[in-house]
């Protein structure tokens, strides 16, 4: 009896030794071996069998989760290694094959497919995957819509899609479809109504922080564009700088860029910042 | 018979599988807090867990139960002093499985009453874009255990067969398996995919694709979750299908029982 108590206890005893140094390798573990390898979506179906949606339901939180840590580390002002996007994007495309009416999926790949990683064809390929299966969504069409006109200035495309989301959301969305987005001078107005629409209905608090810093930015874009048309109607012509927009009195308080960059106007008038809307951006254009 | 039945399920409860599947099932209480990660489909997540696991509960009873449940009389020589009694082998065969299908039905009755109240309570904090059909999710909870009762067919069937545990247990598995991608392999056989395979290939996977339970056709998870609507003639040919797949099991295990030597 007394053997096997102290037997227990020095199990115990090492059990308390060995978790520490466990849990923390754990923690540190490389964030590729975290997110870890999917095998071909044919295996996985294979193995599993009835549960295809949960498994698909499981990739998507581990890219959640992974992304969700990153974020948390950033606002910690912890040493970030960048974000592995291809591994997230795999892992997503492999949740769609085994769900594909799975929205957390679309969603997520959408999030980090085209600001961050600018593979808006991926993103639009994926989303008309699942506009396939999700018919009654007005959010793919939606998503589909806004990649079109900002990023790829495909206009025709995008009113088709944003037709398709007018319809299947019922609500004033085919308001998006007026002139004035589908050119280059409705960009930033574009943008904010997009980021608006998706910080409103978002509980994820990683991602609803990303979407307020996007939308501050492009709402003090806006201003900057504000500013430059009062500017052009006051001196009858085009300022060259920001910095003209704010000794003028145009622009006040001076804009500033949540990514850390600065505001500039483009040859063409265009207002633009150094950090290009992500924090990467900074980084790049500081190297 | 109906006393066998009667027997089996009074000797499950026994032997507190029963309260295995409650404790068990206290994981569903965890659901909500799980499903309220998801971004944009909490309801659907909280279902998609909820049918996962009741699917995966009711998968270990009927490997457990089934696989285990003629073995054990044998090796307790009980089948000896019960069919001393007057009564047929068949029946005492049907009888056993009987009971242990029922059981497994009771099991996914109450397993489905707890996911009604987890979805339930999930849609009431995060309404879905979609409302919930109740009358697909308990469709898609029944043919889910009429699935399983299948597969205690197939248990019974590798039970009259063999004289030890393993092979009714492991074949069981393997059986499940293999049956739930037997669909995947035709719709690949009839591709244009399969072109370079070789036509003996493509003959023993299509044989085997009517030989092996076609499990696949019991799963209406994805019409569940995402509210798809169901053909009432999918659910009639499917009923119709586990009718008749289940006859033939039972008869080919009750005649191979007929045949067996008891020590």
């Amino acid at each position: 009896m007394r053997g096997t108590l102290s037997s227990a206890l020095v199990c115990i005893l090492l059990y308390g030794i060995l978790i520490i140094p466990f849990t923390t390798y754990l923690r540190n573990k490389p964030f590729l071996e975290k997110l870890g390898y999917v095998p071909s979506v044919t295996a996985l179906k294979s193995v599993a069998a009835d549960h295809k949606e949960m498994v698909a339901a499981s990739l998507v939180m581990k890219v959640l989760m992974y992304f969700g840590g990153l974020s948390e580390k950033s606002q910690e002002s912890q040493v970030v290694i960048p974000p592995d996007y291809k591994a997230m994007s795999r892992l997503l495309h492999g949740a769609v094959k085994l769900d594909p009416y799975n929205m957390d999926a679309y969603y997520f790949a959408q999030a980090f497919l085209t600001w961050d990683v600018k593979q808006y064809k991926i993103a639009n390929d994926l989303l008309i995957y699942g506009m396939k299966y999700r018919t009654w969504d007005w959010y793919l069409p939606f998503f589909a819509g806004f990649n079109s006109a900002f990023f790829l200035k495909e206009y025709e495309a995008a009113a088709r899609y944003y037709q398709r989301a007018g319809e299947l959301s019922g609500s004033d969305l085919s308001r998006l479809l007026a002139g004035r987005y589908m050119q280059e001078s409705g960009q930033t107005e574009l943008a904010i109504n997009y980021l608006s629409v998706m910080m409103n209905g978002e509980k994820n608090p990683a991602l609803k922080k990303n979407y307020q810093l996007r939308l501050t930015a492009f709402r003090e874009a806006r201003r900057i564009e504000l500013a430059r048309e009062r500017y052009r109607e006051v001196k009858g012509a085009m300022p060259a700088t920001v910095e003209q927009l704010v000794s003028g009195g145009f622009l006040s308080p001076p804009p500033m860029d949540p990514y850390g960059g600065e505001f500039y106007l483009e040859a063409d008038g265009k207002v633009s910042t150094t950090s290009k809307y992500a924090f990467a951006g900074v980084k790049n254009h500081k190297k | 018979m109906a006393s066998i039945i009667l027997i089996t399920l009074k000797g499950i409860f026994r032997d507190r599988v029963f309260q295995g599947i409650m404790v068990t099932a206290l994981a569903f209480l965890l659901i909500p807090v799980i499903a309220s990660l998801s971004m944009r489909q909490v309801t659907e997540l909280s279902l998609t867990l909820s049918l996962s696991m009741i699917s995966f509960i009711l998968l270990l009873l009927s490997v457990f139960l089934g696989g285990t449940s003629l073995w054990k009389d044998i090796e307790r020589r009980y089948t000896s002093s019960v069919l001393g009694l007057p009564l047929s082998r068949q029946r005492y065969l049907l009888g056993r499985f009987g009971g242990t299908a029922l059981f497994v039905m009771i099991a996914a009755v109450v397993l489905g009453a707890a996911a009604f109240a987890v979805v339930l309570y999930s849609s009431a904090i995060y309404p879905p874009e979609r409302p919930v059909i109740w009358s697909t999710m308990g469709l898609c909870i029944l043919f889910d255990a009429l699935k399983y009762i299948l597969l205690i067919a197939v248990a019974f069937f590798f039970s009259t067969v063999s004289t030890s545990f393993f092979l009714p247990v492991f074949g069981t598995i393997s059986i499940f398996l293999a049956g739930g991608v037997t669909q995947q392999v035709y719709e690949y056989l009839r591709s244009p995919a399969s072109k370079s395979l070789s036509p003996v290939v493509k003959q023993i996977a299509a044989g085997l694709y009517y030989l092996l339970p076609n499990f696949g056709a019991f799963d209406f998870k994805v019409n569940a979750i995402y509210g798809l609507p169901l053909h009432v003639e999918g659910l009639l040919l499917t009923l119709a299908y586990f009718v008749v797949y289940v006859g033939i099991l039972l008869s080919i295990s009750a005649a191979i029982f007929i045949r067996r030597e008891m020590r």
